[in-house]
């Protein structure tokens, strides 16, 4: 299945992520087929695919929250996942917070950070200095008073990778980040990405079935459909040529969809939906 | 203190209710944010049958049987929930309907003890003994001491379980063991508020801080000040009016829910509630 055309990554630098012949299945649908990917230290790494096509679960498997039922997986070079999770953020679709929990954007953040663990026996100002020393400039020191779950889609990204970036992570993943934001949202927000990735030198793997704009930031992308296949710079891989290989669909590349909060792959032909 | 020689049973139930209402309430923060109150009531109904079940076994207080089988219910569901494709309400409503049969059941059967099996339906604060009052005690500062020790744990859980898992919290075990608190609490609660009306003690509070809370530290610190309002409130108009206990704390519990709730609407919350004046003093 492996695009002929593909380039693979160079040998021999210190890998982030390391995936061998990893398989999944939910009962008889298999959604992984033995995916393997070698990710090298410091890149921004997209990982697209149609809906079903294995990306979320690919990821799950990663932070050890799916067991693969073949293959294997590594962090950072660590041997066991409880040695690399605490130097990996990692940045949920959406959170499914109830309306009845007031936990607010500050208190959130306090969970995160070790010098505010005791967040509920501490006075606010003492809070807010712990957190304005170390908070990344995400605009997140504005809205900390604000419930979490009242909060919009773009700015309960930017707190969750606020978040994340508190345990100062050296991987960062991230699962369909824009999946609750508008389009013009979205632009700035891998913008912001390829911001975070530049100046904290960290490397981001993201989850994400928007081809158009990934393109612009990532600078190694594998597409999955149940394996990678295929892999390359982002303009290898959005060449319609490979890409209708890759999915057998016809693809014209650097047309960005409205699509709003839909979860459908602009021009994808019956892409199966509920498993990603 | 004389008036506590004077008025043995009065000070035994407003201990209770002092112990457990704002125990109930703490977890009940929790319970509703990981929506769980079908399952609380699912539990405290199946207790029920533990219940009967001591009864028929010749225990006299039956508390052991009935905190054992509510535990074999809520492990049951854990159970079932992980190996079954049932959907966890219809494993719940199982449970809870197979559960309060097999009490009435037994209980059509039982010689004596049917005056006892109905305190239990309904409560009887009156009936506490001194041993119960030392086990609420000893459940109040076990749990309530567990909960602020993984108070950073039990958020993160609610918040996403699997952010929490990411951020080094042991998700698997802090659901069963949350699991666990939660179903001996309630089974020890019916002891106040019978089967029927146990689950009012952990949602009421909660709900009615939410209405005036701006943040989970004020919910969680007004949650426990309102179950205590409850239970005081409840306890001496049942006292006092000769007035059956569940029932006159539960609504107790929901004029706090009221009041709250219409201070909520005139915009009453701002920033002025007890917990915030503190947190700025």
């Amino acid at each position: 299945m492996d695009c002929p055309l593909c380039k693979h990554q160079p040998e021999g630098l210190p890998l982030a992520v390391e995936v061998n012949d990893v398989w999944v299945s939910f009962g008889e649908t298999s959604v992984l087929r033995g995916v393997s990917l070698r990710i090298p230290v410091g890149q921004l790494v997209a990982l697209i695919g149609p809906n079903g096509s294995g990306k979320t679960t690919l990821l799950r498997c990663l932070l050890g929250l799916q067991l693969p039922d073949r293959g294997a997986t590594r962090l950072l070079g660590c041997a066991s996942l409880e040695a690399a999770l605490p130097r990996v953020g990692y940045v949920p679709q959406r959170l499914a917070l109830d309306s009845s929990f007031m936990l607010t954007v500050r208190e959130f953040l306090c969970l995160r950070l070790k010098q505010t663990r005791r967040w509920f026996w501490m006075r606010r100002a003492a809070i807010d200095r712990e957190l304005r020393s170390r908070l990344p400039e995400l605009g997140v020191h504005l809205i900390l008073d604000r419930p979490l779950s009242g909060l919009s889609g773009g700015q309960l990204q930017r707190v969750l990778i606020a978040f994340s970036l508190l345990g100062d992570p050296e991987l960062l993943l991230l699962d369909e980040p824009t999946a609750g934001v508008d389009s013009p949202g979205e632009q700035s927000f891998y913008e912001l990405i390829a911001n975070i990735h530049q100046r904290r030198k960290l490397t981001v793997v993201l989850v994400s079935h928007d081809l158009s704009m990934v393109v612009k930031h990532a600078s190694w992308v594998y597409a999955l459909n149940g394996v990678v296949c295929c892999e390359g710079t982002p303009e290898h891989v959005m060449n319609a040529e490979s890409l209708k290989e890759a999915y057998g669909i016809h693809v014209s590349p650097y047309h960005h969809h409205h699509h709003g909060h839909s979860h459908d792959v602009p021009h994808s032909a019956g892409s199966a939906h509920g498993l990603d | 203190m004389d008036w506590i020689n004077d008025n043995l049973y009065f000070a035994r139930a407003l201990a209770t209710a002092l112990l457990l209402a704002p125990l109930c309430a703490l977890l009940g923060v929790f319970v509703t944010a990981r929506r769980m109150s079908f399952f609380s009531d699912t539990i405290a109904h199946s207790a029920l049958a533990g219940v009967a079940l001591g009864f028929w076994f010749g225990f006299s207080e039956p508390t052991v049987p009935m905190v054992v089988f509510s535990l074999g219910v809520a492990l049951a569901i854990l159970w079932l929930k992980e190996t079954t494709a049932l959907l966890t309400d219809t494993i719940m409503a199982l449970l809870l309907s197979g559960s309060v049969a097999l009490a009435l059941l037994i209980r059509s059967q039982m010689k004596g003890f049917r005056a006892q099996f109905d305190a239990y339906l309904f409560g009887d604060i009156q009936a506490v003994s001194d041993g119960e009052i030392a086990l609420a005690a000893v459940l109040c500062a076990l749990i309530g001491g567990a909960v602020f020790w993984k108070l950073n744990s039990l958020t993160l859980l609610a918040a996403h379980e699997d952010l929490a898992h990411v951020a080094g919290v042991r998700v698997y075990w802090l659901n069963y063991l949350f699991v666990a608190v939660l179903t001996v609490t309630v089974s020890l609660s019916i002891r106040l508020l019978g089967v029927m009306l146990v689950t009012a003690l952990i949602i009421i509070p909660t709900a009615s801080a939410r209405n005036i809370a701006r943040s989970l530290r004020q919910q969680i610190l007004l949650a426990i000040g309102l179950g205590v309002v409850s239970a005081i409130g409840g306890v001496v108009l049942t006292d006092r009016y000769d007035l059956p206990a569940g029932p006159t704390i539960v609504l107790t519990a929901i004029g706090t829910f009221l009041i709250t709730w219409i201070c909520a609407q005139m915009g009453w919350t701002n920033g002025r509630s007890p917990a915030s004046r503190r947190s700025r003093a």
